[in-house]
């Protein structure tokens, strides 16, 4: 097969502002001729980056959705690309405006419009990984020894990704972004998001709207929050004790950081001087700049080598539009006709009898009620298996899923191993519904799973939205609903 | 069905899962485990040797994760450990009996395999002498012409090569995945059969004989220090005499910790399909 190009486009839809990205992802097979097919994206290229502008809202809580249509269909025209040229990406609805009151609609309507295998993801977590694959803290880490954080600062949060080789370790969200505070050219406070009030009033920072603040008022509040911020970072102060600033984390405590990146729309403005006066600290009219400045003079007093990042503003839509898409095994066992499939739950099972049983009755009580395709089977272990067991294990799960899901016309099993096609043929020999076997994809438990049509008459492309991270999982369960 | 059916079919596959599943051989299993305690035995972990406190743990984990070969194995002086060396001579001897033993036949009568030999005469000849294992023995070109279905859409062949615990290894998981394939794809498949001291081309022979559309034969590699017991499946459209080298295709490398045997089974019907299909096999073959 010669290189296959699939267009690939990003949307971000931040608390202030939204941006989108084309991008050309190439498909090639990076295993040798002698041995079975895999294929994986082997070049990603940047087609086409939109301007950065604010994201539409009719009021402080709705996003305004007819405007961000007609500017999505105007970019996409300028990018000439029509929505059936778009073969894979993400729409990702990042910090705040995900709690906004439509945020939910925002997704279905996007991934209906945006382009066909284009999914639609948000939570803090993974806008975290998103941000640091695209601002290049993933590409560093590969070569650097030590941990690399990336600190991707928004209008609305600061999402914290570690990366060790390559691996991800951690993530964080922090209640850190700079347009928390709004405020005019003339240092009036035009609003407070209810997200930082808590930390402001533990603080003793009380602010009310109106109130006309100084720069060196704005700095110390911005001091504070930089600092509380990377005490945590650094381990000075536990992730318990600034409860009221830390929005999400994967972990209790969080291992020592080497070297640290900051991308996001703050970020960008590290890159640039302190301001000198109101005016010029209050250009977007938001305290950003003044966030930025508070972060780029605290660092100093830290361990940590600050490297520059490749893209700043971008970083979260890069990662969306060119890093969200995967791509299977390419001996798998699949039926066209099946595809796409989205937003499938996945129930993760070991290879033991009584935990298959176990966990197909813990799948039904979840997701029972949808009859037809209640959740994905994920697969884990690497045991190696002969064809004797193979055949066992095809033979429990398919007779258990036909027991407790008899009116199901198809199931969906998703391996670690390479064993898709062997185990997905034998489940299509012994019985009568569909199955979609596929392969090298690590999915985890609370997983949900889009696949795609074929790429290719045996690749699909396949994304992965991992929800997993402790304390996010219940706040964003209902966009996937 | 209904809902007993159901029932007992599922308690009947769970009881023997169960069996299955769970440490077997109970018996068999504490005697060897008391032969390890005592140390008598080496399992694989046990050989394993790492660099003591190194600078960079996490990079050093990566490169040995990436490779089965001995690196970051650990020295003494200028020289490998003991370890290291028993370990390389222990690998280097199975991959010399590979070569010179033969497979049981027990292993051939689980797929009703029949076994027929070429000219290698013995595993020295056989050795010296690859063109001699291309061609089959007047007897076998008899016996094949009478038992085996002539012209079949697929051929199957099996053949010890260069490694005989290739087939006696991999052959139990590779041939039923393959047969599954070939279902799958609704191929039928001929007689197949076992052949002594073969060589990739005895296909173009047999080919001649038989008239297939496509043959894949499983064959024993030639052993290496990581795995003595790995297995090739060379795929080719009408084989005969007169083909080359480019007009095969190969899956390489299957054995437990290489190529999955299962997957490569199952994939073999789709890429006889391909070459059906298409009527060519070989670098033009579109995979």
């Amino acid at each position: 097969m010669n290189n296959k190009v699939i267009k690939s486009v990003g949307i971000d839809i931040g608390t202030s502002t939204t941006k989108l990205m084309m991008s050309d992802l190439t498909l090639g097979r990076v295993s040798s001729q002698f041995a079975l097919p895999h294929f994986d994206i082997i070049e990603r290229k940047v087609t086409y980056v939109s301007e950065i502008i604010s994201t539409p809202l009719i009021n402080e809580e709705e996003i305004d959705l007819t405007q961000l249509v007609a500017w999505l269909e105007k970019e996409y025209l300028q990018a000439g690309l029509t929505i059936s040229d778009i073969q894979s990406g993400a729409v990702i609805i990042t910090g705040e405006t995900a709690i906004k009151k439509n945020a939910d609609a925002l997704i279905h309507y996007l991934s209906e419009r945006a382009g066909d295998f284009v999914v639609a993801i948000a939570g803090a977590s993974l806008e975290a990984v998103l941000a640091g694959r695209g601002s290049g803290s993933y590409e560093h880490s590969m070569k650097s020894k030590g941990i690399v954080a990336n600190i991707d600062i928004g209008g609305g949060t600061a999402n914290v990704v570690l990366f060790q080789q390559g691996k991800i370790l951690e993530t964080i969200t922090f209640h850190v972004g700079g347009r928390l505070i709004e405020i005019n050219p003339s240092g009036k406070v035009l609003s407070i998001s209810p997200s930082i009030r808590p930390w402001l009033f533990s603080k003793n920072l009380q602010l009310e709207k109106g109130r006309l603040l100084s720069l060196t008022d704005l700095t110390k509040i911005s001091t504070a929050l930089a600092v509380d911020m990377l005490d945590c970072l650094a381990g000075k102060r536990s992730i318990h004790s600034l409860d009221l600033l830390v929005h999400s984390s994967s972990c209790e405590a969080l291992p020592r950081i080497d070297e640290v990146m900051i991308s996001g729309g703050v970020g960008q403005l590290t890159l640039a001087g302190p301001p000198s006066s109101i005016e010029e600290a209050a250009k977007y009219n938001d305290f950003g700049p003044l966030l930025a400045t508070s972060i780029n003079q605290k660092l100093i007093d830290y361990h940590f080598q600050v490297i520059k990042p490749l893209q700043t503003s971008r970083a979260t839509v890069i990662g969306a539009g060119m890093q969200t898409t995967k791509i299977s095994g390419a001996t798998i066992s699949i039926q066209a006709n099946r595809l796409p499939l989205r937003n499938i739950p996945v129930i993760k099972i070991s290879l033991s009898v009584e935990e298959i049983e176990r966990n197909l009755l813990i799948g039904k009580e979840m997701f029972g009620s949808n009859e037809r395709l209640p959740f994905a089977i994920g697969l884990s272990g690497s045991v190696y298996l002969t064809y004797e067991k193979m055949k066992d294990l095809s033979l429990v799960i398919g007779t258990l899923y036909h027991k407790y899901f008899p009116r199901s016309e198809i199931l969906v099993i998703v391996c670690e191993n390479d064993m898709a096609k062997a185990l997905g043929q034998a489940l299509q020999l012994q019985f009568a519904f569909d199955v979609i076997c596929i392969d090298q994809i690590n999915i985890g438990h609370g997983d949900y799973i889009d696949i795609g049509e074929p790429l290719t008459e045996t690749i699909v492309p396949v994304v992965v939205k991992t929800l997993a991270f402790r304390g996010e999982s219940n706040e964003n369960k209902n966009n996937f609903a | 069905m209904n809902e007993g059916q159901i029932e007992l079919i599922v308690q009947k596959v769970m009881e023997q899962l169960q069996k299955r599943f769970t440490p077997d051989h109970n018996i068999a299993r504490e005697n060897v485990k008391e032969i390890i305690e005592k140390g008598l035995v080496f399992r694989e972990q046990d050989w394993k040797t790492s660099i003591p406190q190194p600078a960079f743990k996490e990079g050093v984990a990566e490169l040995t994760a990436s490779t089965p070969a001995r690196i970051g194995v650990w020295r003494t002086g200028t020289r490998p450990l003991t370890k290291t060396m028993l370990k390389l001579q222990f690998d280097h001897a199975a991959a010399i009996d590979a070569v010179s033993s033969e497979v049981l036949e027990k292993y051939l009568e689980e797929f009703n395999l029949f076994t027929v030999e070429t000219c290698y005469e013995n595993k020295e000849v056989y050795l010296k002498r690859p063109d001699k294992g291309r061609v089959l023995t007047d007897d076998a070109v008899d016996t094949i012409s009478s038992r085996c279905q002539k012209r079949p859409q697929v051929q199957i062949v099996v053949s010890d090569g260069l490694s005989a615990s290739a087939v006696e290894t991999n052959l139990k998981d590779v041939y039923p995945a393959l047969i599954d394939s070939l279902k799958i794809n609704n191929l039928s498949f001929g007689t197949s059969f076992f052949v002594k001291g073969g060589r990739v081309a005895c296909m173009d022979h047999i080919g001649d004989i038989l008239e297939p559309e496509v043959l894949v034969l499983l064959i024993g590699e030639r052993p290496g220090l990581v795995s003595a017991s790995s297995m090739s499946a060379y795929m080719c459209y009408r084989p005969r005499k007169g083909i080359i080298e480019s007009d095969r295709n190969v899956i390489s490398n299957i054995h437990p910790l290489g190529t999955p045997p299962i997957e490569a089974g199952a994939h073999i019907g789709t890429v006889l399909r391909r070459m059906i299909e298409q009527k060519v096999s070989g670098v033009k073959l579109e995979l």
